[in-house]
């Protein structure tokens, strides 16, 4: 651990020494109301709007691919793929009400697939030229697998991939302008659930005893600390360490999510700068006692750590972990997220009076 | 009930001594009565085993996070199990006489947190995870050769959590929560979509799937997790829903070894304060009532066994931990509360640590 957190700091310079704060700001703390309402208007919402148009541009692209298939129209698909990689990234860690209705969260992207499950029922789809799989309502009715991110990353990017910039992959482009207009449909549902009046967003803002999902400013609170400290968590566990190499084993970038079209720590940054704006926007940090006030600063100073390092990792991924500088900046990123998750789940936790962290929201 | 010996002249007396040192006193005039995993003031990691009256008699540094305590009377030992997907396991001297050994899951295995001796403490049996496989086994150690790993055999489906031990002494009840996880991926949850709980019945002297019990097909996300036996033996259920979190399905149910199985009809407004989450189960002293708990929703819920009906319900912050006291229950919570529930005469008391998700009552 010594080790590597000397090697952090050659990488990360000296600039990010802890006693190197800035002056703190005048404290002014908020309500929990009124982080709660910043979160839903300043982050959540403007985020799902952001997938929202994303995913049309995407949808839109693929349609326009199909019908006039080139490189220059697949190049624009490819692009228009990395914004919604990006836009869902920012959004992934809100695995409350909409994002788990209806298995959306692993519709829109089934990973890690561990097995390859996936993978070899995409495969089948392409071989197959399996129909049912061009239509949205029968996609809809097929495994999590098949209908999101992951399988459309590899029908735009993966093996024979080159074909959609002719007419020989006409099935391969319709399977995957199906599957962004699924993707689209889901970003609608999302925008339309965190809008809906009387929905989440108002009981997540105002939470009353008698709703069903949140009674009281606290359980929102925790629910809200809770996406960011799970956030982190899944980030790491699912996104960085599953591909990284650890105890004498060798790395495995094929582990990565979105490896084949470049995208790993486009995800990951998405998903850390998501995060931040979540605890920044709302102001999270700034509803607790003045004796607690330096939280805000600490809890920034490590998501602008997380950034650093992810500023460090410009390779592919398969690359990076081979690169001794930006291998050991994605350990660092890893240490920065466990660092992260430790103060807001447990330190920002306790100061807000919330049981996150503990027996309530990590169950077992 | 334990007899306390010199337990602050064993490897626990460094917890005790540290944590507490104002109750190290209580050790030799109390009985040791319950146990929990604990997470202590400065963050660490722990076991307690407290008295009677709530008193601390003990504790017991863990490498990481526990989960469940058993104990074994005819063992003279007790085991506090990692928290998935952890690796280790701590066999206690609960009179204090012995220094904790840390057991070691073995290669492609982790531990599920929950875990029993047999009747005469000469095995221990531990739900573990053959992860590769994603297949759930029953680890099995010989508590007589230092708890040397002799073999184990299959829970017949993914994600075994916790295990309890039928009264015919032979039969081990095994709730298969159905979740597939792997190491490599932390906790997260790989088969939300596809998972397949079930409860099954193993003869514990070879193995052998006794009967396996399934929910209704569109309840398959409905993570069977926890358990407790009523007096009719009839096993008892709570589960954790994984599906669209404006559904509420029941939650609590029982199953038997003669192949029923079934959930009861809780009220829809107790459903929705349960949070599709129960955290634990426990029967009382004389296995007529039934309580469940869900930190989610900071709910209590005792029910008539006989007549599947709530008999009680009661709000505790982030309380999960139940055990049998008395006529009623104790519950325990998150945040470092120990309550009376259900006509069990218990003032409420405050620790400074905060209680894992069970609670154990020693026998």
């Amino acid at each position: 651990m010594r080790a590597l957190l000397t090697i952090a700091t050659m990488v990360l310079g000296a600039g990010v020494a802890q006693g190197q704060m800035p002056e703190q700001a005048a404290w002014v703390p908020v309500t929990p109301k009124a982080v709660l309402a910043a979160a839903v208007a300043e982050v959540i919402r403007p985020n799902i709007l952001q997938l929202d148009e994303a995913s049309g541009g995407l949808d839109r692209a693929m349609e326009a691919l199909c019908a006039m298939p080139s490189a220059d129209s697949l190049a624009i698909a490819a692009d228009q793929f990395g914004q919604v990689v990006r836009a869902y990234g920012a959004i992934a860690f809100l695995r409350l009400g909409p994002l788990l209705e209806d298995n959306r969260a692993d519709r829109l992207l089934f990973w890690p697939d561990r097995r390859s499950i996936g993978l070899k029922q995409v495969h089948a789809i392409l071989a197959t030229e399996d129909a049912s799989a061009t239509e949205l309502a029968s996609l809809q009715g097929k495994s999590v697998a098949v209908q999101g991110l992951g399988a459309l990353e590899f029908v735009l990017f993966g093996t024979g991939a080159e074909a959609l910039s002719a007419q020989e992959g006409a099935f391969r482009c319709r399977y995957g302008q199906t599957i962004a207009a699924n993707i689209a449909a889901m970003a609608g549902e999302l925008t339309d659930d965190w809008y809906r009046p009387d929905g989440i967003a108002s009981h997540l803002q105002t939470p009353q005893p008698d709703y069903s999902d949140y009674r009281t400013e606290t359980e929102a609170l925790e629910a809200l600390v809770g996406l960011v400290s799970h956030g982190l968590e899944a980030l790491r566990d699912k996104h960085l360490l599953a591909f990284m190499a650890r105890d004498n084993a060798a790395a495995r970038p094929k582990l990565a999510v979105f490896w084949r079209s470049d995208l790993t720590m486009a995800y990951a940054r998405a998903n850390i700068e998501g995060m931040r704006k979540l605890v920044a926007a709302s102001g999270a940090a700034r509803a607790v006692s003045d004796k607690q006030q330096g939280l805000e600063n600490t809890i920034d100073f490590e998501f602008r750590n997380a950034i650093r390092a992810l500023d460090l990792i410009t390779l592919p991924v398969a690359a990076a972990v081979a690169d001794e500088k930006q291998a050991a900046a994605l350990s660092y990123l890893v240490l920065v997220t466990g660092s992260l998750q430790s103060i807001i789940g447990e330190q920002l936790s306790a100061a807000l009076g919330l049981s996150v962290g503990f027996s309530a929201l990590d169950g077992d | 009930m334990w007899q306390r010996r010199a337990f602050l002249q064993a490897a626990g007396a460094g917890f005790a001594a540290s944590l507490l040192p104002r109750q190290a006193l209580a050790l030799d005039a109390s009985e040791l009565v319950f146990a929990s995993a604990v997470q202590t003031a400065n963050g660490s990691y722990g076991a307690v085993l407290l008295g009677e009256a709530g008193e601390l008699i003990a504790g017991i540094a863990l490498p990481d996070r526990g989960h469940d305590v058993t104990i074994s009377r005819a063992a003279g030992r007790g085991v506090v199990f990692a928290r998935q997907p952890g690796t280790f396991a701590v066999v206690f001297d609960p009179a204090g006489n012995a220094v904790p050994v840390t057991l070691t899951s073995s290669a492609g295995r982790h531990f599920f947190g929950h875990g029993v001796f047999s009747p005469d403490g000469r095995l221990l049996y531990a739900t573990e995870s053959d992860f590769e496989a994603a297949r759930g086994v029953v680890g099995i150690y010989d508590a007589t050769d230092g708890y040397r790993r002799m073999g184990e055999f299959p829970t017949y489906g993914t994600g075994p959590h916790e295990m309890l031990l039928m009264p015919d002494g032979v039969s081990l009840v095994v709730a298969n929560g159905g979740i597939e996880t792997h190491p490599d991926y932390g906790r997260a949850e790989l088969n939300i979509e596809t998972m397949d709980p079930s409860v099954v019945f193993i003869d514990r002297r070879d193995g052998r799937l006794v009967g396996q019990l399934r929910l209704a097909a569109g309840l398959h996300q409905l993570s069977i997790r926890h358990m407790a036996i009523d007096a009719r033996s009839r096993v008892w259920f709570g589960c954790q829903y994984k599906g669209a979190p404006s559904e509420s399905p029941q939650l609590v149910g029982h199953a038997s070894m003669d192949g029923e199985i079934a959930l009861i009809e809780l009220p829809a407004e107790t459903l929705v304060d349960l949070r599709n989450y129960v955290g634990s189960v426990a029967a009382s002293t004389d296995g007529a009532t039934i309580a469940i708990s869900s930190p989610q929703g900071d709910l209590l819920v005792v029910i008539d066994a006989a007549a599947g009906r709530p008999r009680l319900v009661q709000t505790l912050r982030s309380g999960c931990g139940l055990a049998a006291d008395g006529d009623g229950f104790v519950a325990s919570s998150g945040l470092g509360e120990m309550i009376g529930l259900a006509g069990a005469k218990r003032a409420p008391q405050r620790y400074d640590f905060q209680f894992d998700n069970h609670l154990l009552r020693v026998g």
